[in-house]
């Protein structure tokens, strides 16, 4: 697909504008595999004929674009039609000041490791809590892990052994319990910045009480047996005591200005981006 | 990019004969032909799709009807699934793509015109195939017709024990040759999206629309080969002598549902990230802002395209697999919901604080939106495995799947059939007919599927013929077959609009809806070159850092 161009003595200009050629190959090796497949249910006389379209389909589109590829060339004339809009002005926020035109909000995030941290945290006071429940209630120090990871051995939580040590059922709820608390620290981490008042309350409290409401209509629909094994007063108490927990060791980690407006490769370190200031000129330092 | 360098007539066309065009479309390689034949294709099989539908539930209209009979029923719902997926909703994926991502990527045409020609060509022919068995199927038994055994086909329904004739080896033989025709697209998408991007378009500032695309097309190609080997395997199985899929000779039966959801479910998502690509196009420019969070909407991409080859058992639970398989799947499951979610808030987001207008686009879009949320809820209520066996095989199950494909793809294909219509055409289309359109397909959507899910929680089990009195679904089932003549009225509207404003419409210019993407540069119809001067570009939005010199969005990406 190459251009041309050519002046023409009115002052316009007119390009050839190379494209590739018109051809029917395609569809006639389109046809003739589709006959070569149909004659397995009809008749070999069938397939015989698609074979041979095919094969002429071929080598047709061979002839095509070997050596070179054939092309048509294609005509135009410039004409300027300029692009516009029937909207030129642009509507902005009015608390918006300049420097805020197109901000990135929340202007100051948690980094990362924040919200590892409030996880972790949030996951020793889970476990905790999880664990004394065990020992108060007297079904043992291992039964809210047997339970977590009751869906992975399905019939062992209607057993007498849902209180006794399992390593592998240590192990899986390990793995989850670590998994889901550094998601919802990372969560945390991202969200509390744009939580505009109490984040604590809302993200400590509110949120794991909605959660556990959300978790306790449906587990009985997915897992009842499960859904009996579950003390709901001590689950809503765990995960508040995560939100908590999380959202204070989040909260007390520095904040820093967001990056969003930086390009990916300069967020993910891969570059380093010099300074530009555009009132200093515009020039970087 | 420059205004002058983008902006070029068409040349003049001297008046030719029917069989002159006819030949210009049929030897065509130029992408936006090809793309209209890819559209025209499906409105044709949706139109048989949708009448085969509405067969249907005539016959289900009342308890112990006779409007079909049970040979012939077994037949439509089998050419009706096989014929949406492959023949409607797949030919209008490749149709969107193929006309719109050179002109969005500001290329002249896709990376491989003429593979681009043949892979039409083996889909449009892989369709006949199909219908042909309809007077070609009845082979030395005299018992054949149209394809009996479901659009999933499942073993050892299709072997020669259950399946005498020939009609299940052109199911089979017509998805293999359509097959080829995708993969062919899908690898042609890739190499454009790749390879053809004009200057300064680097992959973070292409449309969402070519992110989607790309995304989909990986996935074709990772999940139609399987399938594509799954029917060689299964013609192997009736003609000469394997046993891959019979359960007395040593084979598996469940092989075959492996193979067909391992292609089945990435199959949804092939479907329905070119939906999200019309939405993510639409829904900015009717809000008046630029799409929010396009980094992360480029992450959920990607993250669904990953996420979706890993759930296809899901479709398998009431089968019997191990716990361990159940947990995977339910979790994977689980999972996809999490990008899936964040896209929807995105375009929420999007909407929010903007002037939205309210235009037929934009009203399917908006109705996308909360439909296709309903069908995300339902479809993780399945995801739990004990809830999924106890609906498994239910009208609840054809009431979710519907959503998805209906609810959300559909309304979100029509949506785009509104907003580049004029590009195509050159012609505004009927706003008040669109709206006609829109409501009369809403309310019919509503009727038929929101009412689908309750004869499905009261045990109605999919594909039954008939039922008895007095259990429930009477009523519901009514309901639903009224739905689908308000559906069909709809659709009537909509090609009535198409032709009326192909002929009669106003005028639409090469911009009419102030947006921002490259295609809206160029003439509409675009010039058979599409830039005279491939375009350079700074931004995600070109179209806009030209409209707005003083604010560009390139100095802030």
């Amino acid at each position: 697909m190459s251009m041309d161009t050519l002046a023409r003595p009115d002052g316009q200009t007119k390009k050839t504008i190379e494209m590739p050629a018109p051809t029917a190959w395609p569809i006639i090796l389109a046809f003739g595999l589709t006959l070569v497949f149909a004659g397995l249910v009809t008749s070999s006389s069938v397939s015989l004929l698609g074979a041979i379209l095919a094969m002429s389909g071929a080598v047709g589109w061979f002839r095509d674009v070997l050596p070179h590829e054939k092309h048509e060339s294609v005509s135009a004339i410039k004409t300027i039609s300029p692009v516009s809009t029937s909207r030129p002005r642009v509507a902005a926020v009015e608390w918006m000041t300049e420097e805020l035109h197109r901000a990135r909000l929340p202007l100051e995030v948690y980094p990362i490791r924040a919200g590892v941290k409030g996880g972790m945290a949030g996951s020793v006071a889970m476990a905790f809590l999880a664990v004394m429940y065990g020992i108060i209630s007297g079904r043992g120090m291992w039964y809210a892990i047997n339970v977590l990871a009751a869906g992975f051995f399905p019939g062992r939580h209607a057993l007498a052994q849902i209180g006794t040590f399992q390593w592998d059922s240590l192990l899986i709820a390990s793995v989850l319990h670590l998994l889901v608390s550094l998601s919802v620290g990372l969560l945390y981490g991202a969200t509390l910045p744009m939580l505009p008042r109490h984040p604590i309350l809302l993200g400590g409290l509110v949120a794991p009480i909605l959660w556990s409401g959300l978790v306790h209509s449906f587990i009985e629909l997915i897992d009842p047996l499960l859904n009996q094994q579950i003390d709901w007063l001590w689950f809503a108490l765990s995960q508040v005591g995560f939100g908590i927990v999380a959202g204070i060791v989040v909260s007390r980690q520095q904040r820093v200005p967001t990056r969003q407006h930086l390009p990916f490769a300069v967020r993910a370190g891969f570059e380093v981006l010099a300074r530009i200031d555009k009132k200093d000129g515009g020039e970087p330092r | 990019m420059s205004t002058e360098s983008i902006a070029w007539p068409s040349t003049p066309v001297e008046s030719r004969s029917f069989v002159d065009r006819l030949h210009e479309w049929i030897a065509t390689v130029d992408h936006k032909r090809l793309g209209i034949l890819y559209m025209i294709y499906a409105l044709v099989f949706l139109m048989i799709a949708g009448i085969e539908a509405t067969v249907i539930r005539i016959q289900l209209i009342r308890p112990h009807n006779d409007f079909v009979s049970p040979q012939v029923f077994n037949r439509l719902f089998t050419m009706h699934g096989t014929t949406m997926i492959f023949f409607v909703i797949m030919p209008f994926l490749f149709g969107f793509a193929n006309y719109l991502m050179p002109l969005m990527i500001g290329a002249r045409d896709m990376a491989f015109p003429r593979l681009n020609a043949f892979s039409f060509w083996m889909t449009a022919f892989g369709g006949l195939l199909l219908y042909f068995s309809v007077v070609g199927a009845n082979g030395l038994y005299g018992a054949g017709n149209a394809p009996d055994v479901g659009w999933f086909a499942y073993a050892p329904l299709t072997s020669r024990t259950f399946s005498i004739g020939h009609s299940t080896d052109f199911w089979t033989l017509a998805l293999l040759v359509s097959g080829v025709g995708s993969i062919g697209t899908a690898v042609n998408i890739i190499a454009t999206v790749l390879c053809l991007r004009c200057p300064g378009m680097t992959l973070a500032k292409m449309p969402l629309f070519a992110w989607l695309n790309l995304v989909m097309a990986g996935l074709v190609i990772l999940c139609v080969s399987p399938l594509t080997a799954a029917q060689m395997m299964l013609v192997i199985d009736r003609y000469l002598g394997g046993h891959f899929f019979d359960t007395q000779a040593g084979g598996s039966a469940v092989i075959w549902m492996h193979f067909f959801w391992v292609f089945g479910h990435p199959e949804v998502y092939v479907l329905v990230l070119p939906a999200f690509a019309f939405a993510s196009e639409i829904i900015p420019v009717f809000s008046r802002k630029p799409i929010f969070g396009y980094p992360v909407m480029v992450g959920a991409t990607v993250a669904i395209g990953f996420i979706s080859m890993s759930v296809w058992a899901h479709h398998m639970f009431t089968v019997g697999m191990s716990s361990a398989a159940n947990n995977f799947f339910v979790i994977s499951t689980m999972a996809i919901a999490v990008p899936t979610g964040i896209k929807i808030f995105n375009w929420l987001a999007t909407m929010w604080g903007g002037k939205i207008e309210f235009k037929t686009p934009m009203l399917f879009c908006i109705a996308f939106l909360f439909q296709f949320l309903v069908a995300g809820l339902t479809g993780i209520m399945q995801g739990a495995a004990p809830f999924d066996w106890h609906l498994g095989n239910s009208y609840f199950v054809v009431a979710h799947f519907h959503y998805v494909i209906v609810g959300g793809i559909l309304f979100c294909f029509f949506g785009a059939f509104y907003y580049w219509f004029p590009k195509m055409s050159g012609k505004m289309y009927s706003e008040t007919l669109g709206k006609l359109h829109f409501w009369l397909f809403l309310i019919g959507f509503h009727l038929t599927f929101d009412f689908m899910h309750i004869p499905g929680l009261l045990g109605m089990p999919r594909r039954i013929y008939t039922y008895e009195p007095g259990r429930g679904w009477d009523t519901w089932n009514l309901i639903v077959t009224i739905g689908v003549f308000f559906q069909a009225a709809g659709i009537l509207v909509f090609l009535g609009n198409l032709i009326w404003s192909y002929f009669r419409g106003k005028v639409a210019g090469n911009d009419p809806w102030d947006a921002w993407t490259l295609e809206w540069s160029t003439n509409s119809p675009p010039p058979v070159y599409n830039f005279a001067s491939i375009p350079e570009v700074k931004s995600r939005r070109p179209l806009w850092d030209l409209k707005h010199p003083d604010d560009p969005d390139w100095e802030y990406e």
